[in-house]
């Protein structure tokens, strides 16, 4: 646990800072006026904000709570450069109108330095606008933000999870590379998030010579007979579904009704609870040759999750306690607080918010926590883009080798 | 796409369209019961469909109650719940003006109250499933792939929707109904309870929905937002024309057929629209609906 604890720590790979003379937690502050709000000699104000109500609260609570521990490790050792991080939290209620109403308050009326937060995408990207022109620099929580990444500004940075397009992209990989698929039937949404792991799934195809047959469907569709009839018939090696977990269940129950027997791949999108998605679909065989993909380093309960776990139970032990908890969802939060205090840390003892999204820009960083390491470009606002896949036959996960990444790339 | 894997569709896509198509007409006549009478639609036509899935959970899940207690005691509370609504709010609503925009705001109000109380409880924040009173063994039809779910809503539908046809048409309460529906202030003065029997109606639609929400439940799972099915329901209301029950009938079972063979002959992203196009199509056509009878021209 130690070394994965001070891998995440000290975890900065410095490409875009050269020279910089890596001190994880220095304690020499600076001194001085700030040009800035929110930075005193001996406090940072940081504005952490995530759905805490309502029907998304599953969604961003727990990786509000993963961010909090971590603000905390940091403080009790010192800070970053001798400051202490102040929290100010606020409930965005997955909702675009709440989310922004948020931020500025965050902005204007708490004075925060830069802010961190948003688990629903959609409801993040209405900010894009607001923190552009107000240039505060903004690192997503557990959203993806997909629709706010590309093409590139210079205040926000998101996808801490994974981008959408790098959740097509690397489940075709798997697919065609671990399973030797050459026909793939593809199902997503008919919304943005569909089209977005579309544009890289079919990328990922070209690359490897493989066929795809798309069907996208509405995410509140409630007969799916028609789209996996159309699948059937086209006689795939694999099935990708990068749907939600409602419609997920009914194609899977289709599939198993319909003996549909090739294996089953559904991306991270519909897999926040497994053990619900397996008493949904109602029997376990339907899941003899099933897969997930997940984008955190190791199985949940795996080896090199466990520090993360460990320190969610020391800082948590009721939540800790309760069942379904910590939710799948839980580790991003870790990642996206480690975005920003490496950020602070590498914009030296007097950061300023352009200064902080300068670093931002070219910052890579191995988290100890996800898949890939969180790594930002010229053009590339998404953090994290790749991810490991397990096998799960309604009761255990099984991981696969490798660690799928996306290669993508956005041209301006 | 050759002949064969044509037969397949057509005789897939029309085998589970008339499965989900009579749930639509299930809830269609929900709806049209209610608007024959109080001219006014039940905006919380779904998420009274939905409580009552959640009801229905409730005893079969955190009570374990069996089947055969689950059923009747599901409907009985949706029945008590939709009259009671009827004689506490509706009752007092009628007895002012701008009856119509006030109903309709009603059945708004109680939309939000029902999902809101479901999701104030915690089950309805993540999809569930509800367990199938039928099984889920498949049979083939043809060269359909059905299950014993899909058999069982489609005899039960069928068969309730004949219980209703026999009730309208020849029980006393089932014509003193009608005759409501027709002209009120005519059924008043043939001495029919106009209150008691609208709150029969509310009764009767709260326990269509609630029959529609046990039966469906197993196969589209269980949300907060469940309700939202209940578009499909208007939307066979219409197609069928909005005041004739045969119509609804008709309405759903066209809607449901028609979502399926344009998935699978069009696109699966048509589906969602189909309904709709389907609306605008015998709007421009038929306005009354496909049984709506003559277009009645009101004079002022």
């Amino acid at each position: 646990m130690k070394t994965m604890f001070r891998a995440a720590l000290m975890g900065l790979v410095l490409t875009g800072s050269a020279g910089f003379s890596a001190q994880a937690f220095p304690v020499k502050a600076g001194q001085g006026s700030y040009s800035d709000p929110g930075i005193t000699d001996d406090t940072i104000k940081i504005g952490l904000f995530a759905p805490l109500s309502g029907p998304a609260q599953a969604y961003g609570e727990d990786p509000l709570n993963a961010a909090r521990m971590w603000y905390e490790t940091v403080n009790s050792m010192g800070g970053i450069w001798g400051r202490k991080i102040e929290l100010v939290i606020e409930d965005d209620r997955c909702n675009a109108n709440d989310l922004v109403a948020a931020v500025k308050k965050l902005v204007e009326q708490d004075k925060v330095f830069m802010i961190n937060g948003g688990s629903c995408s959609a409801a993040a990207v209405a900010a894009q606008e607001y923190v552009t022109r107000a240039k505060v620099p903004y690192v997503m929580l557990n959203a993806s933000g997909d629709g706010a990444l590309y093409p590139p500004t210079d205040y926000i940075f998101g996808a801490i999870s994974i981008s959408q397009r790098a959740v097509g992209g690397t489940a075709v990989d798997f697919a065609t590379r671990h399973l030797k698929g050459k026909k793939i039937g593809y199902i997503n949404h008919d919304d943005a998030y569909g089209a977005w792991n579309l544009e890289t799934a079919e990328f990922t195809a070209k690359e490897a010579g493989a066929t795809l047959s798309v069907e996208s469907i509405n995410p509140n569709i409630t007969d799916v007979t028609a789209p996996l009839l159309k699948i059937r018939a086209f006689n795939p090696d694999v099935i990708i579904l990068t749907t939600y977990a409602r419609p997920a269940t009914l194609i899977l129950k289709k599939a198993h009704e319909l003996g549909m027997k090739m294996p089953i791949i559904l991306t991270v999108t519909g897999t926040a609870n497994l053990k619900q998605l397996v008493d949904n679909v109602g029997t376990k065989d339907a899941f003899k040759n099933f897969y997930v993909q997940d984008v955190i380093n190791d199985t949940p309960d795996g080896p090199k999750q466990k520090w993360v776990l460990d320190m969610y139970k020391k800082r948590y032990p009721e939540l800790a306690a309760k069942p379904d908890h910590p939710t799948p969802y839980m580790p991003y939060g870790i990642p996206a607080a480690q975005t920003v205090t490496h950020a602070l840390l590498l914009a030296g003892p007097n950061p300023t918010r352009e200064g902080v999204a300068r670093i931002m820009r070219s910052l890579t960083f191995e988290s100890g926590v996800m898949a890939g390491l969180i790594s930002y470009g010229e053009n590339d606002r998404a953090g994290q883009e790749s991810s490991i896949f397990l096998k799960f036959d309604g009761d255990k996960q099984e991981l696969q080798p490798g660690v799928y990444v996306s290669r993508w790339v956005y041209k301006p | 796409m050759d002949w064969q894997v044509i037969w397949l569709f057509l005789q897939q896509g029309v085998a589970s369209g008339l499965v989900t198509g009579s749930i639509y007409a299930l809830l269609a006549v929900a709806i049209v019961i209610i608007f024959k009478t109080t001219d006014a639609p039940n905006f919380a036509a779904g998420e009274l469909f939905m409580a009552a899935a959640y009801v229905a959970l409730y005893l079969l899940v955190f009570l374990a109650l069996p089947f055969v207690a689950v059923v009747p005691i599901s409907l009985g509370i949706a029945f008590i719940a939709a009259a009671l609504f009827y004689r506490i709010v509706l009752q007092k609503i009628g007895s002012s003006a701008a009856v119509t925009v006030n109903v309709v705001i009603a059945t708004l109000g109680l939309s939000f109250v029902l999902k809101g109380l479901v999701r104030k409880t915690g089950v309805g924040d993540v999809p569930r499933s509800f367990p199938s009173i039928f099984g889920n063994d498949t049979v083939m039809i043809g060269q359909a792939v059905l299950t014993m779910q899909d058999i069982g809503i489609l005899v039960l539908a069928v068969l309730s929707m004949t219980i209703f046809f026999l009730f309208f048409n020849f029980t006393r309460t089932g014509r003193a109904m009608r005759a409501v529906g027709m002209n009120p202030k005519a059924a008043v003065l043939v001495g029919i309870n106009l209150r008691r029997t609208r709150m029969l109606i509310w009764g009767l639609s709260g326990l269509l929905s609630s029959l529609a929400a046990i039966l469906i439940a197993p196969k589209i799972l269980m949300t907060a937002d469940m309700g939202s099915v209940v578009i499909l329901g208007f939307a066979a209301a219409i197609i069928g024309g909005f005041t004739s029950l045969p119509g609804a009938v008709l309405g759903g079972i066209i809607i449901g057929v028609v979502e399926n063979l344009v998935g699978l002959f069009i696109s699966s992203r048509a589906i969602s629209v189909a309904p709709f196009v389907a609306i605008m199509l015998v709007l421009v056509l038929r306005p009354q609906g496909l049984l709506g009878g003559k277009v009645a021209v009101k004079k002022v």
